[in-house]
């Protein structure tokens, strides 16, 4: 066992006593809030030979390392959040002792106030978009035809007309689903579109957005989803929630 | 439908979540690195000296491309 230092979850304001008694953190290490100013750190211990600085390089390499480190994470920060308004903090953040958690708590403490109050009482909805797989880039292939050369070129470039074409209805379709259910968040960010290595999804992401929505216009919210996906068959429309709000409370540390 | 895109997290460990509906990993690791996993590049940590130890994770996905889904 080595030296231990304090790992961050999340920051609330005035939690509830005892809300934490039957969660644990990292390691099966017991939750403990660090108060200050009016602000809540949720955190635990963790030892330094496990995240200090080389050993996080080392163990960040091994994904199953980083899955059980991240979805314990998520887990605490779900329970935070099913509590008050919760700024989740970033994978790894460590103090040195509640001194230092105290000290990055007045260094943004405004920011926090700031993201506290954006976040209460709303959570995040996740939305992607998918173009079908590779359909019109199909089109044409294999097929022999009759006329040769110049009737192939015809046909190949009437081919690549119509997966252009695709592609700008599909890309409408996203821009369509995003200003619709803007309307309907308090806050929206796109991100970057995902690797299809590692969705699984060999389709198109067209959109990957986040959308930070009152827990009152959820149903709405849901109700605007479908209805976007009866308006656009011919894309695939995934919506997942409601979760902390990751996207819009995120510290950006320096 | 929500469909297999949110039920197929990267890698194999399945972990129940009690509270709330669980995340696929790619987008967990998306807001939790706040970089997007996707993203090459380098870790940035410091640790001696100062009390904060922060990690900007982006050799991550070398990791992950290793023990990578089939896509469908």
């Amino acid at each position: 066992m080595g030296e231990r230092a304090r790992y961050l979850y999340a920051i609330t304001r005035n939690p509830p006593e005892g809300f934490l008694d039957d969660a644990r953190g990292l390691g099966g290490n017991r939750l403990e809030a660090v108060h200050h100013r009016g602000l809540a750190a949720i955190v635990s211990d963790v030892d330094l030979d496990e995240f200090g600085e080389e050993a996080l390089k080392q163990n960040l390499e091994h994904l199953e390392w980083l899955e059980t480190v991240a979805r314990t994470h998520d887990d605490v920060i779900h329970r935070v959040a099913a509590a008050g308004p919760t700024a989740p903090l970033r994978l790894a953040t460590i103090c040195i002792d509640d001194d230092g958690v105290r000290r990055r708590l007045d260094d943004w403490y405004l920011a926090l106030g700031q993201v506290l109050d954006r976040v209460e009482g709303r959570r995040e909805w996740s939305v992607k978009v998918f173009a079908p797989a590779g359909v019109p880039e199909s089109v044409g292939v294999g097929v022999r035809v009759a006329g040769g050369g110049a009737d192939y070129l015809r046909q190949k470039k009437a081919a690549l007309d119509a997966r252009a074409a695709a592609e700008e209805v599909a890309g409408r379709v996203g821009e369509e689903v995003y200003a619709t259910l803007s309307g309907r968040a308090v806050a929206s960010r796109r991100l970057p579109a995902q690797d299809p290595r590692l969705t699984g999804h060999t389709g198109t992401m067209l959109l990957n957005c986040a959308f930070l929505v009152e827990v009152d216009e959820e149903l709405s919210f849901e109700a605007d989803t479908d209805a976007l996906r009866r308006d656009f068959p011919s894309v695939e429309i995934s919506c997942a929630g409601p979760w902390p709000p990751y996207s819009f409370a995120m510290l950006e540390q320096r | 439908m929500t469909t297999a895109v949110e039920e197929r997290p990267v890698g194999q460990a399945s972990v129940d979540v009690a509270a709330g509906p669980q995340i696929a990993l790619v987008d967990l690791l998306d807001r939790l690195l706040g970089v997007g996993v996707v993203l090459a590049g380098d870790i940035v940590i410091s640790l001696a000296g100062v009390d904060l130890v922060q990690v900007r994770l982006h050799a991550l996905i070398t990791t992950i491309r290793s023990d990578m889904v089939t896509p469908r």
